[in-house]
């Protein structure tokens, strides 16, 4: 098994898509390496040329841009959730970053490593495709904007080209009164999502939906926006009884994605059950 | 219980090694420098099951870097392992019976090339059906795993008449269990290095739970001479039962002994991946129990038919079913009984010992029934273990007669306020609408030591004409602190400092035979070699003392390195006077220990007998919150009460208590290995510090008198509560029992839809 392999740390941007211009077809970006590190060791990582992005003062930084939160790709999960201005514009993306992992990981883990990776149970996607993100990437022909939900054409295959670079997230902020992520797993740390979900929702006066924005995280192949039980729900009050409804509603589109395999025994029951317990804060009950 | 007076039995003197441990300086077998190693790689099996036709290792040895690639052939001794049955080779011979089994020893210059190597060894297989289920084992015509079949052993307890107390029953519950394969987990993978030394001797540092066990095998699969070989234990990270096998021990043996000539030593660590894939697992039990009880919920009788798959070797099968079948009834006295615990060989991994050999299969099974028929006949789950519980003067199953030391009442005392307090204040109070709490108890006994078989230790201790004192012992400290608490043994004895006793451990050359570090047994066992050698010198300095101070024996006593006559403490002499005195004299300053547990061998036929000579008994309490909506539990709190003796280290013991309890946490909750699907901690599941739950350990000492300063054990009595005391409380949550373990998302879920919780309220 072959662990061997070759470093590069660019010190600007330009460096960094420049180096990949040229060696982009053998090399592989690592930021934090909390996913690349685990395939190298498996002897899984077929480009051993590693380049470093992690510390490129372009991928660094949250801020706000005008009308959008712009979150650097090299931003770590420790930094999002120590961050204040994410609790106060993206909670649910805050919120995600608590029960990531460990310590450990999150110190070194980032965003642009969580969405390039393109695994299914990457837990910063669901809270990125409320905020209805897109991914900024640089390459040698300049920088593109993609929807977070384009990023991944498959589990782990990612749009990115082999010359580009993840150098950000544009995400609109919450403009809502509630939002929250919730993930289920096998234990209470360092466990990956068994099955996680992002809401994002507005109630006028009377509790009616006005604003519902609702994703799925480690149940389907791809990010996923649910928007047909968002629609289903716009315009009233959720009860228990319709949330009960909407909820198979969910479970039957993660099905009509996903095909019944085994593990659907579990997974039908529990989206919907994760799905009540998520908007249970907002049930009305008159 | 006497009042005595200890100056460090019972104090929490500092675990020796802790320091090293904790500042990263304790040697482990992976550090050990011997200069430049060669490194050694298993060529595993292609095949779960499958006759050798040809192996071809041309490629290999023709790689750059290849020292060498050896073959079952290149053993020159008997190529069969096993501490209760041999039937495991160390390379495989004919045919393969796992996906563990080693075919090959590839030797080279580094790991990289190693792993080449072994790659390009070619093997000719002729595959044959696989067996992973026992009851397929079993099955008529199945394709026998080894040659005399796919029973390893039946082992039966009976007595009394079952029939009729079930007959007479006022509650009748008959239930089938399941629990499945489960890794040790330790933290320090396998790991072993050797060199030869200048006498010839074949040395090898192992991680290891008995050094004397490796070397009688490392010494029949070389056939060398006894003293041609020398185990040492390294310092060791955990092993829970699974270092009581040969992992890398033989292997390196087998190297030295063909390419000791080249003056390199040989190194193998086994990676985490080859530690989950090569080493023992916990033994899966398929477990059909019936219980009876009376109208007032008083157990009379208990019918066991019992299942578990050792995989491909007996390891330690025939304990584990032997313990089993012993501990089937659990701390509750039942006077009918009819055990039948077999043991299968199967395809699977080879399962071996870990923490509790059986006994946390069988406790599950048990103290489920317990609850079952409290239910049924409206009884308090604490009021119906109390009133079950054996006492002094019951007969066990086995017709063991128990005479002391029988602490569970007072263990379910001890947890009875918390209990209460559980029941009345914590589980009624408010909660999130889509969680229900549980409470649940969990009892359970342990016999100290190897079942119904001799388990002799030994130690020796030896002052010098100085006055300064080495205490030898085979012991394997693993991690849980015997080390520490022998010298304690032999400091009380002395009236020293734990720290002024040199420790020699676990050494072939240096130290004889203190069995196993398992069953629970070091601390008693041990424990009480190292009080009979130290007593035996005790005596020597005291005849010696007597003649000096002109004072009677018993009116000496040992005291700050010195002998002071109780009465007149300004009577005194110091020990190094009198170890000069008696060694000019020619007189022996070094003693032999010696102590084997009284047992009687069970009965084949009823399992009559004495298996153990003491037990340690506990009884854990859980309080549990269940997620109705996903199935996830969250443990709040665990209550253990553990019945250990006499605590010697009191440190040591609660730590015990606190790694069992995450242990059976995991048990319950969470721990699965799969068959060719786990492969390493990414898809293997232990709980973390943030899956803890607040633990109170409570010490209670029912003192052994057999014991020393009436100890008994702990190691494994602190895991086997908690998984019954978890899936208790889940099942008084839900209203809904769980039979499986784990305890896992989707069986809680899917308890929770059966209960009716999942859709409540909101239809
Ligand atoms: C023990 C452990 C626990 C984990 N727990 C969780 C968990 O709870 N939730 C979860 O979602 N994940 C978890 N993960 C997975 C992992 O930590 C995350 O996916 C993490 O966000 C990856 O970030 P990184 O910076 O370490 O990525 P890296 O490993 O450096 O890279 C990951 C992938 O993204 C690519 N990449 C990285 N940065 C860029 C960039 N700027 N431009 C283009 N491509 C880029 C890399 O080439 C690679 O393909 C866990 C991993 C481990 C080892």
């Amino acid at each position: 098994m072959n662990r061997d392999c070759t470093y590069h740390r660019p010190s600007t941007l330009a460096e960094a898509v420049d180096y990949l211009a040229t060696k982009g077809g053998e090399t592989t970006i690592i930021a934090g390496g909390t996913d690349v590190m685990v395939d190298l060791r498996a002897g899984k990582l077929e480009r051993r040329n590693l380049l470093d992005v992690s510390r490129l003062d372009e991928l660094r930084g949250i801020r706000l841009e005008g009308e959008k939160l712009v979150v650097g790709a090299a931003v770590t999960l420790a930094e999002i959730h120590r961050s204040p201005l994410l609790a106060n514009h993206a909670p649910a993306l805050q919120k995600c970053a608590r029960n990531f992992a460990s310590a450990q990981i999150r110190n070194k883990a980032t965003i642009g490593g969580n969405v390039g990776h393109c695994s299914p149970c990457g837990d910063t996607i669901p809270p990125l495709v409320i905020h209805q993100a897109e991914m900024v990437c640089t390459g040698s022909s300049g920088q593109r904007r993609l929807p977070i939900t384009e990023v991944a054409t498959g589990a782990y295959r990612c749009q990115i080209a082999r010359d580009e670079i993840i150098t950000a997230f544009v995400l609109e902020p919450v403009g809502a009164d509630f939002a929250d992520f919730q993930k289920i797993g096998r234990r209470q740390a360092l466990a990956i999502s068994r099955m996680s979900m992002a809401a994002m929702l507005n109630q006028d006066q009377e509790g009616r939906i006005t604003m519902l924005r609702l994703a799925l995280g480690a149940c389907t192949p791809t990010p996923c926006r649910l928007r047909l039980v968002e629609e289903f729900l716009l315009g009233k009050k959720p009860q228990p009884a319709l949330l009960m409804q909407a909820g198979e509603l969910l479970a039957e589109q993660m099905i009509a994605i996903t095909g019944r395999r085994s593990s659907i025994i579990y997974k039908e029951p529990a989206v919907q059950g994760l799905f009540r317990r998520i908007l249970s804060p907002v049930a009305c009950h008159d | 219980m006497t009042e005595e007076r200890y100056a460090v039995i019972g104090q929490s003197v500092l675990r020796k090694g802790a320091r090293e441990k904790v500042l990263g300086a304790a040697v482990f077998a992976a550090d050990i420098d011997l200069g430049r190693p060669l490194v050694l790689l298993a060529r595993r099996s292609d095949h779960s099951h499958a006759l050798i036709r040809q192996i071809d290792v041309a490629a290999a040895l023709a790689i750059d870097g290849v020292k060498g690639v050896f073959t079952a052939r290149d053993i020159p001794g008997v190529n069969l392992l096993g501490i209760i049955n041999k039937d495991q080779p160390l390379l495989a011979d004919d045919k393969v019976r796992s996906r563990a089994d080693a075919v090959a020893l590839v030797v080279a210059e580094s790991q990289a090339v190693a792993e080449q190597a072994a790659e390009a060894i070619s093997i000719d297989y002729q595959p044959l059906p696989a067996l992973f289920e026992p009851l397929e084992a079993l099955a008529e015509g199945a394709p026998p795993i080894h040659k005399k079949g796919n029973l390893l052993l039946t082992r039966v307890v009976r007595r009394g008449d079952v029939d009729s107390a079930f007959a007479a029953a006022a509650s009748l519950i008959e239930k089938e269990y399941e629990t499945g394969f489960i890794e040790h987990n330790y933290l320090e993978p396998d790991a072993g290095i050797g060199h030869v030394d200048a006498d010839g001797t074949l040395v090898i540092y192992a991680s290891t739970q008995n050094p004397h066990y490796d070397h009688k095998e490392v010494v029949g699969l070389l056939d060398l001479p006894d003293e041609k070989v020398r185990i040492i234990q390294a310092a060791t990270g955990g092993g829970f039962g699974s270092k009581l096998d040969l992992n890398v021990q033989g292997f390196i043996g087998l190297a030295l002994h063909h390419l000791g000539h080249l003056g390199r030593p040989v190194r193998y660590i086994y990676s985490r991946e080859e530690a989950y894939l090569a080493t023992s697992k916990r033994h899966p039990f398929r477990i059909r129990m019936t219980t009876a009880c009376d109208r007032s919920g008083r157990l009379t009788a208990m019918r066991v038919r019992a299942v578990c798959n050792t995989g491909a070797y007996g390891s330690y099968g025939i304990a584990v079913a032997s313990r089993a079948a012993v501990h089937a009834t659990g701390p509750y006295a039942i006077d009918n009984v009819d055990v039948e615990v077999q043991c299968v060989y199967t395809n699977a991994t080879y399962c071996g010992a870990m923490r509790g050999f059986g006994a946390p299969q069988m406790a599950l099974a048990h103290e489920s029934q317990i609850d079952l028929h409290a239910e049924e006949l409206h009884i308090d789950p604490l009021a119906m273990r109390t009133m079950n519980a054996l006492q002094v003067g019951a007969t066990s199953s086995t017709g063991q007669i128990l005479t002391a030391s029988i602490g569970y009442r007072q263990c379910l005392e001890a947890v009875a306020p918390y209990y209460r307090q559980a029941c009345d204040h914590w589980l009624p109070a408010p909660t999130l609408p889509h969680r229900r709490r549980g409470v649940g108890l969990g009892g359970m006994w342990y016999g100290i030591g190897n079942t119904g078989v001799q388990n002799p230790s030994t130690a020796r201790i030896e002052m010098a004409p100085d006055g300064s004192v080495t205490l030898f012992t085979g012991c394997a400290d693993i991690g849980q602190g015997s080390t520490t608490v022998l010298s304690q043994i032999a400091a009380e004895i002395l009236g020293l400092s734990p720290e002024a006793i040199r420790m020699v451990v676990a050494d072939t050359k240096y130290t004889t035979s203190a069995g196993a570090t398992s069953a629970s047994r070091q601390t008693y066992i041990s424990g009480n070699a190292v009080a009979n050698a130290t007593r035996n010198l005790a005596n020597v300095l005291l005849t010696e003392a007597v003649n000096r101070l002109r004072a009677p024996k018993n009116s000496l006593l040992f005291s700050g390195g010195e002998i002071v006559v109780a009465s007149k403490p300004e009577v005194r002499v110091a020990m190094a006077t009198l170890a000069r005195r008696i060694h000019d004299k020619g007189g022996t300053l070094s003693w032999q220990g010696f102590f084997d547990p009284e047992t009687v061998p069970l009965d084949p036929q009823t399992g009559e007998g004495v298996p153990y000579a003491t037990y340690a008994f506990a009884c854990h309490l859980a309080e549990v919150e269940v997620d109705t909506l996903t199935g996830e539990v969250h443990v709040a709190r665990v209550v253990a009460a553990h019945d250990v003796g006499r605590a010697i280290n009191p440190a040591s013991v609660v730590g015990q208590i606190c790694g069992g309890v995450a242990m059976g946490v995991g048990f319950a909750l969470m721990e699965e290995f799969e068959q060719g699907r786990t492969e390493s901690m990414k898809d293997y599941h232990i709980p973390t510090a943030a899956d803890m739950p607040e633990v109170v350990p409570i010490i209670i000492e029912a003192a052994e008198p057999s014991g020393p300063f009436g100890a008994k054990g702990v190691g494994e009595p602190a895991l086997i509560p908690t998984a019954p005391a978890i899936v208790n409380a889940i099942s008084a949550a839900l209203n809904r029992r769980i039979y499986a373990l784990p305890a896992s998302l989707e069986r809680v879920l899917a308890a929770s839809i059966d209960a009716g919780h999942y859709r409540r309220k909101e239809r």
